[in-house]
């Protein structure tokens, strides 16, 4: 996506907009709140997305995942006077290192009985949240979750605890995630990746460890999850069973899918249209899931590449460039 | 202690029955044409809702509402088949996808269209108690184990007996040899999605009288139907009918030692742990390339 210098310039503008939303949108909270709220679904959508979109492997558990690195982050803040960015570490290597555990058995599993078992996995870890009611508070889970303390920076005090400074913390926090996935995709391990996904015995005949891979990459997306996940927590002040169902991990994965599995920008995207789509349909309230319903059922059939392969298309279509690129079309060329 | 067992086995074999169902759609799917549909859940519900629909608007008998959800839930089979899943074909990984997506489109058409409310529907055969021993049950819990065990026995027939049968398993074993020999593979899976669809249409309209029919009945039939034929083995018919069964008891029994909460864990602990000692399920076959 960032190739050329027009795409470049592209995620400046939005990176400098981003950046500025505070001051832009300082008589509009609900517009921060949305965008927060996007932000907390993004980073998950980018755990996924390597997953799915870069190594060609479905969770349907994620949010489970999510729900680890939540639950960790709020019990270390709320019960042991844990820090804001210590505890979401240790959120995150928690929801990770669960990733690792149950990846060792279970990624030796192809094809639909991974899939399968991530689902069984996702909906476990729901029935303990939900019913754990000395851990985790039980299906009304953990009321007043904290936010960061204020930062100073010498020149300005930045209060986490309102809504135009946690936004600059979500931000952060996102823009983290973005660079662990562009690292992580231009790296030879991303590349690695990639091979397993177009042909995985290919793959291990070319002498890439395909289990290694894997399991690294899933330990690395579920650590992302539980990122998201301890975010939300933050950002809702309450760590609730309910944020992390199995709706909500079908809808993680339709999500990524919609912004376009295999982009850098596609959970950004995705995320986006995911918060932001109920707001302008408003107009046709009980129908507007359907719609966003059959939209995704026509992606899948017409669009598989996603908002971001229709964007990249119509794009090279402008410039008269080469009409193919993109994680999953480049599947149909010879190695 | 005994007594409790016993109301265990009955609830258990019932609603085993209706993972039964489902599990035998999904396999008859995925046997032959290799879709893991999981909309085949919201399936089962909008069979309780037409079900429903046809039995209070319409003809007020329910045994022709259940036939006539079972066709309608048929065509909507026949137009998914051809409108996504065929066009999907070879690519897990979308189909997947796609069948998510049918989710949220039936779940929340029907909520718009009948409301996110349960609906009632009232007949003779929940009314009516059958005593055994101290326990009694309704006889609606002997009508679904009778009438799937007599529409799983015309299944089975159906498969070994029949040409079509023959040649839908002749597909699900092998499906470019089944062509080979002379099989229409778009014929087999129309048969199989239909079929599919018209079982999960049976499942929900069975069980909607009992337990009321509303908008999420048919996620944990799927989840379960879903165990069923993994616990099962992948394709292997027999395993999905004995899975299913197997599932409903086991899970019906395990609420006497643990709490009702940790239901659902259970089933599913017991799926893993038969996807790693046993990826080919308890009745499968290891087919190269699968597990």
């Amino acid at each position: 996506m960032t190739a050329g210098r027009a795409g470049r310039l592209a995620v400046a503008v939005v990176a400098l907009l981003a950046l500025a939303a505070p001051f832009l949108l300082a008589d509009q909270p609900y517009f921060l709140h949305v965008l927060i709220l996007t932000m907390t679904f993004a980073i998950p959508a980018i755990g996924l997305n390597l997953l799915l979109g870069y190594t060609g492997l479905v969770s349907l558990g994620h949010m489970g995942f999510a729900g680890v690195g939540a639950y960790t982050t709020a019990l270390l803040m709320m019960d042991h006077g844990w820090s804001a960015v210590p505890a979401m570490a240790a959120g995150a290597a928690a929801a990770g290192a669960l990733g690792v555990l149950i990846g060792i058995p279970c990624l030796r599993l192809r094809s639909h009985f991974f899939i399968i078992v991530t689902l069984a996995v996702g909906m476990i870890l729901f029935a303990l949240f939900n019913n754990l009611d000395g851990i985790t508070g039980g299906a009304e889970g953990l009321p007043g979750v904290p936010r960061p303390g204020p930062l100073d920076l010498g020149f300005m005090v930045i209060d986490f605890r309102r809504l135009g400074g946690f936004y600059w913390f979500a931000l952060v926090v996102t823009l983290f995630a973005l660079l662990v996935q562009y690292l992580i995709v231009r790296s030879d391990f991303g590349r690695s990746l990639a091979a397993i996904r177009q042909d995985e015995i290919l793959a291990a005949a070319r002498g890439v460890n395909v289990f290694a891979h894997k399991l690294a990459i899933f330990g690395i997306s579920t650590a992302l999850a539980g990122l998201g996940g301890a975010l939300k927590v933050m950002f809702l002040r309450v760590a609730a069973p309910l944020s992390f169902e199995l709706l909500e991990s079908i809808n993680l994965v339709l999500l990524t899918i919609v912004g376009g599995a295999g982009y850098l920008a596609g959970p950004i995207i995705g995320a986006l249209v995911y918060v932001a789509i109920p707001e302008i349909l408003r107009f046709a309230d009980a129908w507007r899931l359907v719609l966003f319903g059959v939209i995704l059922v026509a992606m899948t059939l017409f669009a598989p590449r996603g908002l971001s392969g229709m964007i990249e298309a119509g794009w090279r279509r402008l410039r008269r460039g080469p009409a193919v690129t993109g994680e999953e079309a480049a599947d149909g060329r010879p190695a | 202690m005994a007594q409790a067992l016993l109301e265990q086995i009955i609830n258990g074999t019932m609603m085993g029955s209706i993972y039964m169902l489902v599990a035998l759609g999904m396999v008859l799917i995925y046997g032959v044409m290799h879709v893991l549909n999981f909309a085949h859940g919201v399936l089962f519900m909008v069979g309780g809702y037409v079900c429903h629909f046809f039995f209070t608007q319409v003809l007020d008998s329910y045994l022709l509402a259940i036939l006539g959800s079972m066709a309608v839930l048929s065509i909507i089979g026949l137009a998914l088949e051809r409108g996504v899943f065929r066009r999907l074909r070879d690519n897990l990984r979308m189909q997947v996808i796609a069948s998510l997506g049918l989710i949220l489109v039936i779940q929340n058409g029907v909520i718009a269209i009948w409301g996110p409310n349960a609906l009632q529907m009232r007949i003779t055969t929940t009314d009516i108690r059958v005593p055994i021993g101290e326990l009694s049950f309704t006889l609606q819990h002997f009508l679904i184990i009778g009438t799937v065990g007599v529409t799983v026995t015309a299944i089975w027939l159906f498969l070994t007996r029949t040409r079509i049968g023959t040649a839908l398993r002749a597909t699900s074993q092998n499906a470019e040899a089944a062509q080979v020999v002379g099989i229409d593979a778009n014929r087999m899976y129309v048969a199989s999605f239909l079929i599919g669809c018209a079982l999960a249409a049976l499942g929900g309209a069975l069980l909607g009288p009992l337990f009321l029919i509303f908008p999420t009945m048919g996620d944990l039939p799927l989840l379960k139907g879903l165990a069923a034929i993994i616990i099962g083995g992948m394709g292997s018919i027999p395993g999905a009918i004995i899975g299913g069964l197997g599932i409903g008891i086991v899970e019906a029994v395990s609420t006497l030692y643990i709490p009702t909460d940790f239901r659902d864990t259970v089933v599913f602990a017991a799926l893993i742990a038969v996807l790693l000692l046993r990826p080919q399920g308890l009745f499968g076959v290891r087919v190269r390339g699968e597990a």
